[in-house]
């Protein structure tokens, strides 16, 4: 089976800072949240299909986060450097690389940590002609038939496809695995093929500012658990909400 | 101007076709329910077939389609934007055409931040909120069959529990810091004593199941604005915060005085979920 998964290399948003009226994005880089589920997933398919697991990552070329995917099981990588990629640019470099490898199922996570705009992984399979199942939280292949159920958050669906296809994942689907060290030194040999892709932006960013919502930030901390509830429902009365 | 409106939730429709009338010009809505008069044409379909769907839009050549921002919209979205090869900006809280561009504020790093953006028309847009309100108006109608897509539905089951998080004035979040499932209950009873409901973080929710699946408050799941929001061993992951930014007043519940939920609290009271859920029925009762 020729498994495609993407992935992305973001600022880790848990140390992304508000400092003033900035966003301070220059945080440590990552695999973005769900890319992971995305990778754990196309490596399951691999373990019991055989094949080949390529990943592509478009925008930050980051080589320890690029090492990280590798070492949790992806063949090789192809690393795509572009300027100032949009949804657009990220789908067409996507479909660009990948179409000569035929391959039967790209697996995408549902949103990015960054961007999080979930257009993605739709609009590469649409640049494919390919079928697009969103929220995939179950995944079942038998020869060219795929059922997955796909999360619908006030619903769950069962559908039906054939391969090859497109898929995003959410959290739900796997718990991504942990690389061994051994693996980690091994990912060191796997190849990463560098690639430029150059396109006009369609979407320009002009400016980022941090949404900012100003919290009182009143810590009660009491040895009796009950003398810090009479406490908070005093403010909260005091605030007209109980 | 010629606008398409799409989204599989009503009240997202509404918000859709509000912005689509403040452009001007014709709105053209996409439905499966007949009763939508916030349109000057409406196309209802007979299945939520998103191939079909996604055809059907890309055919009327539109210069502005806005969907709704629930998970079938969004996949709807980025196919015809693919479709089409055009720009796409999600999760716009606010825009404005500048001629034939459109400047738009959108919600981006988990929730953090927001983003202003430009792209020109034709453009494909999704909508997190808006205060706009659409005017009435008396749709022509078509209805139209849609083909068989690639993609079959077997079948469909509703996640839903019954309570309202979206329109609840007061919400108690259950977080994995509540323990165990069986934990839950005191949520609820402090829930159903404050008149609330029970909501809970994505992990709680999708993942463990302690809490219905449709009471996922995040991001990526609901976006609640209560007046009183209570969250019960919630570390504070931006994802979730993204879903209770809203939220009037904001109480966090955490053993841990440093979690970074504080941040986004009006009150951290530093104690165990259980303890204080079991000492705020006390003092409630006895009011």
């Amino acid at each position: 089976m020729n498994i495609i998964v993407g992935f992305k290399i973001v600022p880790d948003d848990q140390m992304i800072k508000v400092v003033g009226d900035k966003l301070v994005t220059d945080a440590p880089l990552k695999v973005s949240t769900y890319d992971k589920n995305a990778i754990e997933e196309a490596i399951r398919l691999k373990e019991k299909f055989g094949g080949k697991v390529i990943g592509i990552t478009v925008g930050n070329n980051d080589r320890k986060s690029i090492r990280e995917a590798l070492a949790m099981g992806i063949d090789e990588v192809i690393a795509v450097s572009v300027k100032n990629p949009d949804v657009y640019i990220t789908a067409m470099a996507i479909a660009e690389n990948v179409k000569s490898l035929n391959p039967d199922i790209l697996i995408f996570s549902e949103m990015s940590t960054d961007s999080g705009t979930s257009a993605l992984p739709a609009y590469v399979a649409e640049l494919l002609g390919l079928p697009y199942i969103s929220n995939v939280r179950s995944l079942k292949v038998e020869g060219n038939k795929v059922t997955a159920d796909r999360g619908m958050v006030s619903y769950v669906e069962t559908v039906e496809a054939t391969l090859p296809l497109v898929i995003s994942v959410g959290g739900e689907i796997n718990t991504p695995r942990i690389p061994s060290v051994r693996q980690i030194m091994e990912s060191a040999k796997k190849p990463v093929k560098e690639v430029k892709f150059e396109a006009q932006a369609k979407i320009a960013i002009k400016e980022i500012k941090p949404l900012i919502v100003n919290r009182k930030k009143i810590i009660i901390e009491e040895n009796d658990v009950n003398k810090a509830v009479d406490k908070l429902i005093e403010y909260l009365k005091a605030d007209g909400v109980i | 101007m010629k606008t398409v409106v799409f989204s599989e939730n009503p009240v997202f429709l509404r918000m859709a076709s509000a912005v689509a009338q403040s452009l001007g010009g014709e709105v053209i809505g996409i439905s499966n329910n007949a009763d939508v008069k916030v349109v000057n044409k409406l196309y209802v379909i007979d299945k939520l077939d998103e191939d079909g769907i996604v055809d059907l839009i890309a055919s009327l050549s539109p210069d502005v389609i806005i969907t709704g921002n629930v998970r079938r919209d969004r996949a709807i979205a980025g196919r015809i934007a693919g479709r089409l090869k055009l720009p796409i900006v999600t999760d716009v809280i606010s825009f404005k055409l500048e001629g034939k561009k459109i400047v738009a504020d959108r919600v981006a790093y988990s929730g953090m931040g927001v983003v202003t953006v430009e792209g020109e028309l034709p453009i494909v847009i999704t909508i997190a909120n808006t205060q706009l309100q659409p005017k009435e108006l008396q749709p022509s109608v078509e209805k139209v069959q849609l083909k068989e897509g690639r993609v079959k539905v077997v079948s469909r089951k509703s996640t839903s529990s019954g309570s309202n998080l979206s329109t609840a004035q007061i919400v108690v979040g259950v977080g994995r810091g509540i323990g165990s499932k069986e934990n839950v209950k005191y949520a609820e009873e402090l829930a159903n004593a404050l008149g609330g409901v029970v909501g809970g973080s994505r992990p709680v929710a999708a993942e463990l199941n302690w809490v219905p699946e449709d009471r996922q408050i995040g991001l990526s799941g609901l976006r609640i604005r209560p007046k009183l929001y209570i969250a019960l061993g919630i570390s504070g992951q931006p994802q979730h915060i993204a879903g209770i930014r809203d939220s009037k007043i904001i109480v966090a519940v955490n053993t841990d005085k440093n979690a970074p939920i504080l941040e986004n609290a009006d009150y951290l009271v530093v104690a165990d979920a259980v303890a204080f859920c079991k000492a705020m029925l006390n003092k409630l009762g006895k009011q």
